[in-house]
């Protein structure tokens, strides 16, 4: 479904980078229970003191198709769904405005994190931090990257929090809203078959009648 | 003089794909006082940021000493080329002043002895001597970047890049900014501005080089840069010249772009009238 819903956008390929990010998870979850499942004495081959089972195997393979669906989910929201369009159509339906500002603001900070971990890590590397070398050296230079990081991000919220008060923030009228919402008709059916579609898998899965363990 | 700094041809492209320096050839001898003007986006930044490695050319090369810097660390680097960045709140992480200040030098390997001398000497000229013990965070926003600037001046490095060190000064910060460059050019280090204040810039600087969209434009003399013929190119990369070079060019007397060369101007004309 979640593949299906990727290729009918056009992001196929721009979904591979989220799958690959998978890998280290993906990794340990089939080596875990493949090797270390209790209780299974289904062996597939004895390698040594290695005896990986049939229902490790099984059960790996079910814990990986979460994991990628739950990735691949994920990927497919972000990759199709403006975060500007997610707001104002969650203000739109009625979530309050502290809770749709944090969600935007928890969003949009992502980038900017990024952008100043990139300005503090220039600036204490041009005061000879060395980020470079051994290992221990990298490890020294911790505190003055993360604190930076953690006094600056706490003075914006503080900045922020008067800006946005100043600004009438928590005026009790319903804000204006100001951007059109691009929802049509196919989009709205696909909605609903989706959300058919998940009531009918969780329902299906609970009765038993997909015959997951 | 021979060059302490050689820009030869550098291009460079950020990995979004900005083009943000383009064929910038530039030489800086050593001890000169030069600062990097131009409208925001005009590569100021992105060039001074190659002298200490931070970034490495697309094209071209940077020689400190005739030593390529390709190839080596940053770390190394800066103990050769000191940088204060625009912001100090990119940078303070100790819980005292003089922790923050010795920083540097601690990295860079000076004796302890030379650290302690060395921070108090930072904290000294930038006026900071009484705060030694406090937290940063308890200064206001001027003095965090002096403390920033004390930072980089106690490295004693022979480069000094300063980047916007005026903005957010008074009066008084901005005359001490202007002390601390004479007092490096004094004792032979090389200063390297960059800055929006063009008074800061005719008073502090003997060398003014103009930017726009990556290339040099302009590069002289604060007398030959804000001299009347240069207005349209400043007004390019949205840049007016200081009041004293406007004042002197409507009263006749050329190039004035500092207060002393405007009083000496009209002083001149005066006696001449005479």
């Amino acid at each position: 479904m979640v593949t299906a819903t990727a290729a009918s956008a056009g992001i196929g390929r721009r979904m591979v980078p989220f799958a690959l990010a998978t890998i280290p998870l993906v990794a340990s979850i089939i080596l875990i229970n493949t090797f270390l499942f209790p209780g299974a004495t289904d062996t597939i081959v004895s390698i040594g003191p290695l005896a990986p089972t049939w229902t490790g195997l099984t059960a790996a393979a079910q814990a990986t198709l979460r994991v990628l669906a739950f990735a691949l989910s994920v990927a497919v929201f972000s990759l199709t769904t403006p975060t500007d369009d997610l707001l104002t159509d969650l203000e739109r339906r009625g979530v309050g405005r502290r809770a749709v500002f944090v969600i935007g603001a928890a969003i949009g900070m992502v980038p900017r994190l990024v952008e100043r971990a990139g300005e503090i890590v220039d600036s204490q590397r041009a005061r000879g931090l060395d980020t470079e070398g051994a290992r221990w050296r990298r490890v020294r230079g911790v505190v003055p990257l993360a604190a930076p990081m953690i006094s600056s991000a706490l003075t914006e919220v503080e900045e922020r929090t008067l800006a946005l008060e100043a600004r009438a923030f928590s005026a009790p009228p319903r804000r204006t809203t100001m951007r059109p919402l691009p929802d049509d008709s196919q989009q709205r059916a696909l909605r609903w078959g989706l959300l058919v579609f998940v009531v009918v898998a969780v329902a299906a899965s609970v009765s038993g009648a997909l015959g997951i363990p | 003089m021979t060059a302490e700094i050689v820009v030869e041809n550098v291009s460079f492209v950020y990995p979004d794909g900005t083009h943000a320096l383009a064929d910038v050839d530039l030489q800086i001898p050593r001890g000169h006082r030069i600062a990097i003007v131009g409208q925001n986006g005009s590569g100021k930044s992105t060039l001074v940021r190659h002298f200490n490695g931070l970034l490495r050319p697309t094209t071209g090369r940077i020689l400190l000493d005739g030593l390529d810097t390709v190839g080596v660390h940053v770390a190394h680097l800066a103990s050769r080329v000191g940088l204060a960045f625009q912001n100090p709140d990119r940078q303070i992480f100790a819980g005292r002043v003089k922790a923050e200040v010795a920083f540097g030098p601690r990295n860079i390997g000076m004796a302890q002895v030379e650290v302690e001398q060395a921070v108090y000497a930072a904290l000294e000229a930038v006026g900071l001597t009484g705060q030694a013990d406090t937290n940063p965070y308890d200064l206001g926003y001027s003095r965090r970047k002096l403390l920033a600037l004390a930072s980089v001046l106690a490295m004693r490095t022979p480069i000094v890049l300063l980047d916007e060190p005026t903005t957010g000064q008074d009066a008084r910060g901005v005359a001490r900014v202007q002390k601390i460059v004479s007092d490096l050019a004094d004792t032979g280090r090389t200063v390297i501005g960059i800055s929006h204040d063009m008074r800061f810039v005719a008073e502090s600087f003997e060398r003014v080089v103009v930017m726009r969209a990556g290339r040099i434009i302009l590069d002289g003399t604060p007398s030959e840069v804000f001299a009347r013929e240069s207005w349209d190119a400043l007004a390019s990369t949205y840049l007016e010249p200081p009041l004293p070079a406007r004042i002197g060019v409507r009263a006749g007397v050329g190039s004035t772009p500092t207060d002393a060369l405007l009083v000496e101007a009209l002083s001149q004309r005066k006696v001449a009238a005479s």
